[in-house]
């Protein structure tokens, strides 16, 4: 070889094995976090939980039942907007406006106009997956939601974002790590969005004691193979 | 580079290029996983939860008996079928061709429309069509009585009598209710004894059990109330009936015998008199050429033993002589009300028709007097012989109509397909005793939207006719059924949870009133030309043969001679040795009505002078069928012969016999001899076993009754091997943090150091429980029920199908993978005979039946050999497998002493490889709380973690700990014979703690110090008096 292409190709090849092993060992590069798709209606999450008030549960409805945290049928969504037409009039919610996403619902549902309710060709809607844990992890929400572990803890801030987005890598080693070090009452406010005040009065925290918060007592998982791969 | 050795490409350049590419491959391939979309419902169904199972109570239709069961659904999809526990017959059991009703629901050779042909070929059509042309057929068919013949799987309750209404509004005549392995024997001397068609069976109350040749534990009758019943009087040990079988081959009733008596076809007769001291035994002896001694030594047991139990499943000519003359044995044993409890009929199989009726029609359509036929649930085309000439006389019907959902025999003979509903998804009904009616509801919504029950198409048909409309206004078969079962729409509503109600359908007869006369008598068969006698058999697994397009009936072994995908032909060692026939041999069987060739097996349990082929294999399409391609299949591309999996596999053993029928108008299954001959080729027969013998390893454990209570018995063994460590009392292993050696000993110094998630004082209780299985050999009958249930929870993949081998250099013959050692069974049965080492006719040999699975070792050798850890021992108990950590070594599986490990060579799991298990919808019954394995990765016995962990969930979300036997694994669930308990050893409140310190416990392979966490309690033989059974 050259001396010229000696300088060229050895240290080349030497930044792309680097790269590559660089971006392998930490599984930046193939991770799904902070990954936020577009989906078919842009669903407002602020809206509906901050400005309307609603629980996760109303929607996530077997969060609290099953390894399955349930996605809402459309007929929980025409629920309300059978009623809540695209054509907006002005409240505290905003001007008045044509809801170009109403719209979008009203198309999958069939829904004629105000009040019609959902039509014979209603379809459902292809909402496209964020978190996804491959096929051999069984992962019980339920578990997780009964034993006080707040949404917000591993799905982020969801009632702040505009489209959701992945907001914790679910990698393994992040799970095992919060088995291992337990998880605190504490913690779990905070990642939801609780201040420090509102943490400590009783209304604010939810079903969460504020005993249980000043404690800090952290609740420790299973953490062997067998809890989640079988 | 330099040029001075010539041209290509030089070793270092070559180096270079390729490791550039493998880095920037490397950083090309990390892009997020497509992970799909989320799709909801459009209105959540209720009362479901999503990732929840469902269960709803129905009606298994596999077999006539109609037990319980119990549906398991997810998201809408049946995964796993259960006995229901409050069903009176099977009580929580359920046999392995209950189970594999799953495959028959989503079997792939299902037809997904009605069909009609055209000339030589089939056209799918509409359902409206097809009523349309139903009718049309229908209006040909009425007037002349007996101008139609409605061919009916025989079903108890209300179908049968709808149907009849049906018929006669169209001026038809009563449909014939047909089970091609009913024993119409038995059937009819019970009627005549007894005055029942099917008493119950009480082997508990018996003090001897006598057999001539009534397989009561595998298909005669009803199995599973009769295996759980026996199973009980075995449980009594000491105390327990012995049990005498008398036949030419030793079935798998015959092997849990403590004594054979082999016996010439036909000769049963003169024993069972000789037995009421009617005739001579030395008649008896000389007719059956058994041993007269024998013989005289049963005779006085038989009348010391009051009440005994002598039942008759011969299939000989003279099966109703040989009936009526065991029921007299009873009535004089004072049977009747002790252990033939004629006040308890099974009623499930009233009203039942006879082979001879059917053999009328048969004959009536060759004559043409037949305008329409019409079929359903059954296959007369492959279960008459071909003697019958079935088919050439049912081409004479001009119109003939086929109910069934799959590509059979008789159905591709037929003009027009109208699939049936699986009884998974259809409404019914059954009395499977007096007074209790089981309901039958649907599961889930049709599989196949272009599939309707034949009663709502029966219906439809009906509502066309001007004549009928009024009289069957209901909207459908359901608003039928309810109007007429008791109580009404509330009773029912608030009946179907458990399945069952109290009520009655009403006695039922048969049908057909007039006893046909042209019924063809059966010849002696002393008469027939041939060196042996020709003994054919239900199969066990596969029935006569509707069992044979279910994978995993197929590759369940036979539980006699533990071969899979096959036919085969036994024989006695003797016999094959004085004929220089080797195993695999393929043999020429020959008769006056035909020839078959199938691979020769040397079996202890047929007499010298016979020879026994299964039935169940053979079927066949009419049309020539081209080789069939997973991964190209059109599914309108129809498998005639019964489907992909049984097309052209095995032989049909009913080829070889002349038609005839006995004195009660059944079938005569032994009616002809045969001769043999070699034919000098040979194949490998697929079997999972390695030998039938033991070698001394003390798998197999029994004990004498007598010696049990014998204080010279030490209470406890010692077991052999490091005794420092602390044993749970009664497990005699220790636990799992003992595994861990010095550290995690109680009175090791290194207390509390290194324990990690083996601490006992950890917060999380992690070591809490030490799940444990027991497993006693007393009550196993080696039915293999657990072998299938273990299947559908596990999603273990079959892999017998011929398609499913390598890619390349491929042997394509069904069971391949099976020679090849490849099957998946997680749990397998091995059955080990003992005594008659040199395999001498005359001389008795007892049976040994060991569930085999993962032994979840303490101590065990799979753990430590994983270069990656795939494979590590859980804090509470178990050996777990890490499918995704796994790289397919296989150095587990080479240490592991019992060989319950299974690698998947193929990837069976993966849905585009040709080698794939579950085709569609088969895929629709895997269990979503089951990793489905891809190629390359070790799976075994998990003692079903996913259960355990379901229950400890729900305990969670109850705010309670785990019930004692609150749940258990789907092997001990299903097993009819109850041998099988499953919990946690550490706690005492659990069955499991108590079964397992039983006087009988043992491990198998102790002195390798596995410390396994499956006991195994052994075997109570019951000797002659005078004899010893086999010790060890």
């Amino acid at each position: 070889m050259t001396q010229r292409r000696k300088w060229t190709a050895i240290p080349g090849l030497v930044v792309l094995a680097a790269g590559a092993v660089i971006l392998s060992a930490y599984s930046g590069a193939s991770s799904s976090q902070h990954r936020s798709p577009v989906q078919p209606i842009n669903f407002p999450h602020p809206v509906h939980v901050q400005k309307l008030g609603m629980n996760c549960l109303y929607c996530h409805f077997s969060a609290n039942k099953s390894p399955d945290p349930g996605l809402p049928a459309v007929s929980t969504c025409i629920g309300c907007h059978n009623l809540v037409g695209p054509q907006r009039p002005a409240t505290d919610l905003g001007p008045a406006r044509t809801s170009a996403e109403l719209q979008k619902l009203y198309k999958f549902a069939d829904v004629a106009g105000m009040g019609a309710g959902m039509g014979p060709k209603a379809k459902p809607i292809p909402w496209v997956r964020i978190h996804k844990v491959p096929e051999y992890v069984h992962f019980p929400h339920m578990r997780h939601v009964n034993a006080g572990v707040t949404c917000q803890t591993c799905h982020g801030q969801i009632q702040n974002m505009d489209r959701v987005y992945q907001f914790s890598s679910l990698n393994m080693g992040w799970c095992v790590s919060c088995h291992v070090n337990g998880y605190s009452a504490k913690e779990g406010l905070e990642a939801a969005g609780y201040t420090a005040q509102q943490q400590a009065t009783p209304a604010a925290a939810g079903a969460v004691a504020p005993a249980d918060v000043q404690s800090g007592e952290r609740k420790k998982a299973r953490y062997d193979c067998a809890n989640c791969h079988y | 580079m330099s040029e001075k050795t010539g041209g290509g490409v030089k070793r270092r350049e070559f180096l270079k290029v390729v490791g550039a590419s493998s880095a920037a491959l490397a950083t090309a391939a990390c892009a997020a996983e497509d992970t799909g979309k989320l799709i909801p419902y459009l209105v959540s169904p209720d009362q479901t939860v999503p990732g929840v199972s469902t269960y709803y109570a129905t009606t298994c239709r596999e077999c006539a008996a109609a037990c319980g069961l119990i549906a398991e659904t997810r998201d809408g999809r049946a995964i796993k079928l259960e006995g229901n526990p409050d069903h009176p017959l099977n009580h929580g059991a359920l046999c392995a061709r209950g189970q594999a009703g799953l495959q028959g629901l989503y079997n792939p050779d299902r037809f997904r429309t009605p069909m009609v042909k055209e000339g030589d070929a089939w056209k799918a059509i509409a359902l409206d069509d097809a009523i349309n042309r139903l009718s049309q057929a229908v209006a040909q068919g009425r007037g002349a009585a007996g101008n139609a013949v409605f061919l009916n799987q025989h079903e108890s309750g209300s179908f049968p009598r709808f149907l009849d209404s049906w018929l006669a509004a169209f001026g038809m005549p009563a449909h014939l209710s047909v089970d091609a392995e009913a024993d119409a024997a038995a059937m009819e001397a019970n009627r005549r004894t007894y005055g029942v068609s099917w008493p119950s069976l009480d082997f508990k109350a018996a003090k001897l059990i006598v057999s001539f040749g009534a397989d009561f534990l595998d298909g005669w009758g009803a199995s599973v109330p009769q295996q759980l019943n026996y199973a009980e009087a075995r449980a009594q040990l000491d105390a327990a009936p012995r049990f005498v079988y008398i036949g030419p081959r030793r079935s798998l009733t015959g092997l849990n015998a403590d004594e054979w008596i082999a016996c010439n076809p036909g000769s049963e007769l003169a024993i069972a008199n000789a037995l009421a001291g009617k005739g001579s035994i030395q008649d008896a002896a000389t007719a059956s050429g058994a041993d007269a001694a024998a013989l005289q030594r049963i005779a006085t047991e038989l009348s010391a033993a009051k009440p005994a139990l002598v039942l008759s499943g011969v299939t000989g000519d003279n099966a109703l002589d040989v009936a009526l003359a065991v029921a007299a044995i009873n009535q004089a044993s004072g049977a009747v009300g002790t252990t033939i409890l004629s006040a308890q009929p099974i009623t499930s199989f009233d009203g039942m028709s006879r082979t001879d009726q059917v053999l009328a029609a048969v004959e009536r359509m060759r004559a043409k007097q037949v305008g329409v036929a019409f079929v359903r649930g059954v296959n007369p085309a492959h279960s008459l012989p071909r003697a019958a000439k079935f088919a050439e006389a049912f081409a004479n019907v001009p119109v003939r109509v086929s109910f069934s959902s799959y590509p059979d025999e008789t159905t591709e003979l037929c003009t027009l397909i109208i699939p049936d509903l699986h009884s998974l998804e259809s409404w019914g009904d059954a009395e499977p005793v007096r007074g209790t009616i089981s309901l039958q509801q649907p599961t889930m919504d049709p599989v196949f939207a272009g599939t309707m029950g034949t009663a709502d198409v029966l219906l439809a048909v009906a509502k066309k006719d001007a004549a009928n409309a009024a009289k069957f206004a209901a909207t459908d078969y359901r608003t039928w059924l309810f109007s007429t079962l008791p109580g009404g729409d509330k009773a029912i509503a608030a009946a179907l949870p458990k399945g069952i109600m109290a009520g009655s359908l009403g006695a039922r007869t048969t049908t057909v009133a007039a006893a046909p006369t042209a019924a063809p008598k059966a010849p002696a068969i002393a008469a027939t030309q041939g060196d042996f006698f020709l003994v054919t058999y239900p199969s066990p697994v596969l029935g006569e043969g509707r069992g044979a397009n279910k994978p995993w009936l197929q590759e369940l072994p036979d539980p006699v001679t533990k071969i899979a995908w096959s036919s085969w032909v036994e024989l006695h060692p003797e016999t094959a040795q004085r004929l220089g026939v080797d195993r695999g041999d393929i043999v020429e069987v020959k008769t006056a009505q035909g020839t078959v060739r199938a691979p020769a097996l040397p079996y202890l349990g047929i007499h010298k002078n016979a020879i026994a082929i299964p039935l169940g294999q053979g079927h066949r399409s009419a049309a020539q069928m081209a080789t069939f391609q997973p991964k190209n299949h059109d599914p309108s591309n129809v498998q005639w012969g019964y489907g992909r999996y049984a097309r052209a596999l095995g032989v049909q053993a009913l080829d070889l016999l002349p038609l005839g029928t006995d004195g009660a108008g059944g079938l005569v299954l032994t009616s002809t001899k045969a001769s043999i001959s070699k034919t000098g080729d040979h194949r490998t027969l697929p079997s999972t076993e390695g030998s039938a013998r033991q070698h001394g390893r003390g798998i197999a454990q029994a004990i004498n009754a007598a010696d049990l209570n014998n204080p010279e018995r030490p209470e406890h063994e010692e077991i052999p091997g490091d005794a420092n460590h602390a044993f749970l009392p009664g497990m005699r292993s220790p636990v799992a943090a003992d595994a861990q050696g010095e550290l995690g000993s109680p009175t090791s110094a290194n207390q509390g150091i290194l324990k990690g998630m083996y601490d006992p004082a950890d917060s999380r209780g992690m070591t809490k429980r030490r799940w444990a299985m027991t497993i006693d050999l007393a009550r196993c009958t080696g039915c293999s029920a657990c072998v299938t249930a273990c299947y559908a929870e596990n999603n273990i993949p079959t892999v017998g199908a011929y398609w499913q081998n390598a890619s390349i250099w491929a042997d394509e013959r069904p069971g391949f993978n099976i020679e090849r050692g490849r099957e998946m069974n997680w749990l397998r049965l091995e059955r080990y005979f003992e005594g008659n080492l040199d395999g001498k006719f005359g001389v008795d040999f007892e049976t040994r039946f060991v569930p085999m699975l993962c032994q979840h070792c303490g101590n065990a050798p799979c753990e430590p050999v994983c270069p990656v850890y795939a494979t590590y021992h859980a804090p509470d108990g178990l050996n777990v497998q890490v499918y995704n950590r796994c790289v397919g070594t296989r150095y587990c599986s080479n240490n592991c002493p019992y060989k319950v490990r299974y690698f998947n060579w193929f990837g069976y799991g993966e849905s585009d490889r040709k080698q794939y298990a579950f085709p569609e919808p088969l895929n629709w019954q895997l269990n979503p709380d089951v990793t489905v394995r891809g190629k390359g990765v070790m799976e075994k016995c998990t003692f079903c973690v996913q259960r355990v962990r379901e229950a400890e969930n729900r305990a969670a979300l109850e705010h309670r700990d785990v019930r004692p036997d609150e749940f258990t694994t789907a092997c001990a669930q299903a097993c009819p014979s109850r041998a099988i308990t499953f919990g946690d050893a550490a706690d005492p409140n659990w069955s499991v703690t108590q079964v397992a310190r039983d006087r009988r416990a043992y491990h198998v392979f102790e002195e390798l110090n596995t410390y396994t966490a499956v006991v195994y309690l052994k075997k109570v033989n019951h000797p002659a008096a005078g004899a010893a059974a086999p010790r060890g």
